[in-house]
Order: structure tokens, then sequence, then C-alpha cells
């Protein structure tokens, strides 16, 4: 079953797809290959509110949590 | 003639410079290694080019010191050509930053670098296709075996101005020819 | 014709659809290794096993292999005694600042037995350069190459930007400061990634006070061995100290951290090579004239009596505030020209080990040297300004705390 979750409350290892991130993130993270519609995968946490690294299109990328948390995810 | 070496960080630009100049940039397998611009010269067709290792930027709304670097470089020369060197296993954002400088008017070569790397992760590039689309020489390299790299040179009298416009109308054509190849 | 962010992203999925594949993602070994790297469980043991190791290679191949095995021997079995024979007119200004200060006992002139006492340009100056720094810097530059190349720097950035997030900083700092630990001038180059100007500040002014360079790293490891740990920690924990008030005093933003992971690759011997050679040099072509005229300047001043002057006058101040010898005073006020060589003379002072580290970490947290002022001053002459200004006080403030900690400990 389908549900939304940020992405920094994301799991290891858990997949989904982008859903929608908030507007003035949206560019930066576009960069990185982030964008509404992209499939991704959490690689890793890091502990006492680090960066959230994640895995898209094959490429990896660490965002601080401030980010992940502005970016929602549909987890398959 | 000037020729800027633009793209990402870490996309392999440096190597490209170094190669094509016999400068000695520092390349290093991390983002942000280049910070400022370097010049050098290398031939084409007999005649001396001025070519720039300009540092990576993801787009040309800059937000550091090095992008802004990247993008005023680009600013001050109005008359340069670009290689733009794209990580070809993330193809697609590497587009980004190459569609944006095309739609300054600024004529364009791609070199779709790592191709070797794009290959290990089963990411299948169809080079003809997109140049067809993009209707710039697109090229595969491997900067660092120097696979490529005679090609893009030899090309690069080949770039010119695009119309996004154009781009756009081409791939709505490559789509309708891929639907219809669809049907038997 | 410019097309919006939205539809540029809806060109290149377009496009992306016409010519690109992206078949089963494979899960390589690399990615495996990749992944265990950044991993905080496994990530942050094997991240402290790589600096331990970056560090104790650092000491044993610059320091007892190169330095102690070869270098030390060199100099002062056979220079040092070669050029104090045959160099002419012993004891006068010249031979004292090119050969050998030496010493008066009961009023005669003696010689000196290293070259780390005779504070000479061609014994002290070249041995310093050639025998402790070369090696240093060379093993250093090796070392880093091999992790830059490997792909390692961004998942040390990833591990650590945690702490470096407390001080206004975030992991990518992490490259400024380690390059700093080489040279600080490419270090303060490589602040250019930060995205603020007060990340920047911050930045370029902690690894201005206190990142000593391989060069000085290289002297201390030769000069005072047993100590250099406490030395760095105290170092280590200014840094966090002053970047933690400097976050909060200085204005502006501070953005967290978005970067990009690159795979790891196997390292090119070839640019290894190149790099380690392109960065020695460049680092001999800017410290090498500065080590000697420093060498040069340092000596003239002695014999003028300008720095036993200006010692005398600061010494109150070095005893009572930071608790330091007053002998210690020549050296500090000569530190102003060459840390490296001010180092290697406090470590021919009698004093307590206390009084050594803090006398120093004050050399290392002292002033940039004039090569990295330069290269602050091309950032900016407001920002170095203000740096100096902070340095001043962190020298004064942090200089009387570690006094105070000696204090409280017993030691001082
Ligand atoms: N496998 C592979 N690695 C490459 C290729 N081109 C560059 N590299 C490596 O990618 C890293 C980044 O190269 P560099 O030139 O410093 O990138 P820049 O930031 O764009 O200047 C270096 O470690 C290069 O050795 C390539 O075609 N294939
Ligand atoms: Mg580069």
């Amino acid at each position: 079953m389908a549900m939304e979750r940020k992405l920094s409350e994301m799991d290891y290892d858990e997949e989904g797809t982008v859903t929608e991130i908030e507007e003035y993130l949206r560019r930066r993270v576009a960069g990185m290959g982030i964008r509404v519609g992209k499939k991704l995968r959490v690689v890793t946490k890091q502990p006492i509110k680090g960066p959230v690294d994640v895995i898209v299109d094959g490429a990896e990328t660490s965002l601080g949590l401030d980010m992940a948390e502005k970016i929602t995810v549909e987890v398959a | 003639m000037k020729i800027l070496l633009m793209g990402h960080p870490n996309v392999g630009k440096s190597v490209f410079f170094n190669r094509l100049t016999g400068a000695n940039v520092t390349e290093s397998n991390y983002p942000g290694t280049t910070v400022d611009y370097t010049k050098g010269w290398m031939k084409i067709d007999g005649k001396d080019v001025e070519l720039v290792d300009v540092p990576g930027t993801f787009s040309l709304d800059p937000k550091d010191k090095a992008e802004e670097v990247a993008v005023a470089m680009l600013h001050e020369n109005r008359g340069a050509l670009v290689i733009s060197v794209i990580d070809a296993s993330k193809i697609e954002r590497g587009l980004y930053l190459a569609l944006e400088i095309i739609e300054e008017g600024y004529p364009l070569v791609i070199a779709l670098n790592m191709r070797d790397v794009a290959e290990d992760k089963n990411i299948l590039i169809d080079a003809d296709k997109l140049e067809r689309i993009l209707d710039i020489p697109v090229v595969s390299t491997v900067a660092i075996s120097g696979e490529g790299i005679k090609e893009l040179v030899s090309r690069v009298k080949e770039a010119k101005p695009v119309d996004v416009d154009d781009i756009i109308s081409n791939a709505t054509k490559a789509a309708d020819v891929g639907a219809a190849g669809d049907v038997p | 014709m410019k097309l919006s962010a939205e539809e540029r992203w809806d060109l290149i999925d377009r496009i992306s659809k016409e010519t690109v594949t992206f078949g089963a993602y494979r899960h390589t070994l690399t990615d495996a290794i990749g992944e265990l790297t950044i991993k905080p469980l496994t990530g942050i043991p094997i991240a402290i096993a790589v600096l331990y190791g970056f560090w104790s290679l650092f000491g044993s191949f610059a320091g007892t292999l190169c330095t102690d095995g070869f270098f030390v021997k060199f100099f002062d079995g056979y220079w040092l005694p070669w050029l104090q024979q045959v160099f002419p007119g012993q004891g006068n200004w010249f031979y004292v600042i090119m050969v050998d200060a030496g010493g008066i006992e009961s009023g005669e002139f003696v010689l000196s037995e290293s070259s780390f006492e005779s504070f000479g340009v061609l014994t002290s100056g070249l041995f310093l350069a050639i025998g402790v720094v070369l090696p240093a810097i060379f093993i250093f530059y090796l070392m880093l190459a091999i992790l830059e190349d490997i792909g390692y720097m961004p998942r040390l950035a990833v591990l650590i930007d945690t702490m470096l997030h407390r001080i206004g900083l975030h992991g990518y700092a992490i490259v400024p400061t380690i390059l700093s630990l080489g040279c600080n001038v490419p270090g303060v180059a490589a602040t250019r990634i930060l995205e603020t100007k007060k990340q920047r500040f911050i930045m370029m002014t902690l690894l201005a006070i206190f990142i000593p360079c391989g060069a000085q790293i290289g002297i201390m490891e030769e000069v005072v061995p047993d100590l250099i740990g406490w030395i760095m920690l105290y170092l280590i924990i200014g840094y966090f100290i002053f970047g933690y008030i400097l976050n909060k005093i200085v204005p502006g933003r501070a953005p967290e951290f978005l970067i990009d992971v690159p795979p790891y690759r196997r390292p090119l011997a070839r640019n290894i090579g190149k790099k380690i050679y392109g960065r020695v040099t460049g680092f001999f072509k800017v410290a090498l004239p500065f080590v000697l005229l420093g060498c040069v300047i340092v000596g003239i001043l002695y014999q003028m009596g300008v720095i036993q002057w200006l010692g005398g006058v600061l010494a109150p101040i070095f005893v009572g505030w930071f608790g330091v010898p007053p002998e210690t005073a020549g050296p500090l006020v000569a530190a102003f020209l060459r840390k490296d060589l001010a180092v290697a003379q406090l470590s021919t002072i009698e004093m307590t080990e206390y009084q050594m580290i803090t006398s120093v970490v004050l050399v290392s947290i002292y002033f940039p040297c004039v090569a990295t002022f330069a290269m602050m001053l091309k950032e900016g002459w407001k920002d170095l300004l203000w740096a100096l200004a902070v340095l001043a006080v962190v020298v004064f403030v942090y200089g009387g705390l570690i006094h105070l900690i000696g204090i409280l400990l017993g030691v001082a």
C-alpha cells in the first residue's frame, strides 16, 4: 500500500517516488537530479540530525535534514 | 576564438583541459576542485585557440562563489563557443545546464563524458538521436583514456547556436517517429 | 527564446525518453563499499581509522624515516661541520646569519652542534626546508591525492556534517580544512565552495588561526614529537569553540548541506604523480623563498637586538598571561615572520612540557604566514581586517584559557 512521507522520515533502504518539493528548494535540488516524479532510494541517514543520503537515477546525493523535511515521497 | 569548457562539478572538465592544452590543472574525484578558471591554448586545424577550464556549476543561477566565477566567465565572453561536458551517467541534469547555455545563444558541442561509468550502471544513450534532436554535435567520450577526444575536437567547428523551439519540435518529431515505429 | 525551469525539465524528460534507457540498477562491489563507508555504524569507525592511518603514516614516514633516518645525520654529521670549517669569517655578522649563530660560553664563541640550534640560512634554513618540510609535505600530498582520487572526501564530508553544522559551516568545510593542513593558501582558495559570505568568513578565519600547515606540523613532529598530540588537540578544540562563537556573532545565513557523492574510482598513478609534483613544487616556489628570507630577517633582527628588545617589552605579558618562560619572548616575536623557525627555537629552550605545549599552540595561532596573508587579501581586505581582529582576540583569550586550564590541572 502506498503512503506519503517526508524524505526526512524515511528509513534506510526505503524506496519511493517524489511527489512534492517545496517551491524555494525545487531549483536547487533539481540540479542534483531530485525532481517530482523521480524514484529514489534512501541509502542512509546520519545520526543527530545529520544529512540524508539518497540515490536518484544511479547518482548519490547527500542533503541536509531541513531540506529533506521539505520533500514528500510516496513510499512504495 | 575562445572555447569554454563548462559543466557540472566533477564531470571531467579538467581532464579534458589537461589533455587538450598539455596543462597541469588539478583533477580530483570530488566536486569543487576547480574554484577559479585557468586559460590555456590548443590547436584546431593548425590554428591557436584559447581554451578555458571553468569551475563547475549546476546552473546559470549561481549558489556559491566558484559558481559565480563560472557564470561571470560565460557572460563576459559573449562570442565564445562552449564545450558542454556532461557526465553520461547523470545525463538529465547535465542537459539542464546545456539547455540554459543554448538558450542564451551560445554555439555548443556536447561531450558525453564518462561513457564507461554510464555503461557500468546500465545506462544506454543513443548519442546519434540526441544529436539529431539537439541539432548540435554530441560526442561520447572517456576523458581519462582519451577516447572520443579527437572526434570532439574535429567537430568543434560544427557548433552553432540553436533555437530551443527547434529542439522542442525535433523532440516531438522524434517521439512521433518512435511511436509510429512501435506500430507494426 | 528562454524556457522556465519547469518547461526546461519537461523538455529534458521528453528528450531523455527518446534517447536514454536506464537498465536494471546493478549493485556492484564499489557501490557496496560506498555504502559501508557512508553508513554511520560502519562509516564512522572507518573514517577514524583512515584519519588515524593518515596521521601515523605521516609521522613515521616524514619524521622517523626521512628526517631522523637521513637528513639529521646528513646535516648534522656532514653539512654543518663542513660549513663551519670552510665558511670564512667565523663569528662575524655574515657568518652568523648564513651559518651559525653559535653561543657564547664564558666569553668564547662556541659552535652549534646541530642544525636546530645554529639558525643560519644555509644550515637551519636549508635543513628545515629540505630535511623536515619536504618529506612532510611530500607524504601529506601523496596520501591526500589518493583520498581525493578515490573519492573519499565527499563521504568524509557527509559523516562530519553534523559537527560542522554546529559552527555555522557544513560538511563540505572539511575540504578547505584538510587542504589547509597541507598549505593554507589553497585552503583559503577552496573556501569559495561555501555558499555564503558568513560561511566563507568563518572558514577563512578558522583556517588562518587554527590549522597549522604541513610544514609546521612536520617541524612539530620533529622537535616536539611527544607533545604534538596535545598541541593538535588544543588547536582542534579551539577551532570548534571559536567556530561556535563566530557562528553566533557573525551575521548572515548558514545554508544546509547539499552535495553530490561521486562513485569510488580507482586512482590513476599518473594523475597522483602529477598532483604531488605540482603541489610540492608549488609549495616550494611559495614557501622556500619565505623560509630562507625569513631566516635572514630574523637573523638580522637578532643581530640588531630588535627581537631581544621587543621580547623584553612583551615578556611580562607572555609570562604573566600565558604562563610561558621569559626566554620564549624572542621566538614568539620571531614567529611573526617564521613559525617553523620559531617552533625549532622554542624546542631548544628549557621549560615544562605544559609551557612547551602552550608556546607552540601560541605560535600556531599567532599570525597567518605571509603567503596566506596575501591570499586572504586577494579574497577581500575587509574580511582580512576582521579576521585579524578576531585573531588578536583569540590569541589573547585562548592563550589565557590554556594557561588557566594548566593552573586548574596543576601543571602550569
Ligand atoms: N571513469 C571515468 N572517470 C573519469 C572520466 N573523466 C574524468 N574522470 C574522473 O573524474 C574525476 C573528475 O574529473 P575532473 O576533471 O577533476 O572534473 P571537473 O571537476 O569537471 O574538472 C577525476 O577523478 C577523473 O579522473 C571518464 O571518462 N571516465
Ligand atoms: Mg576541474
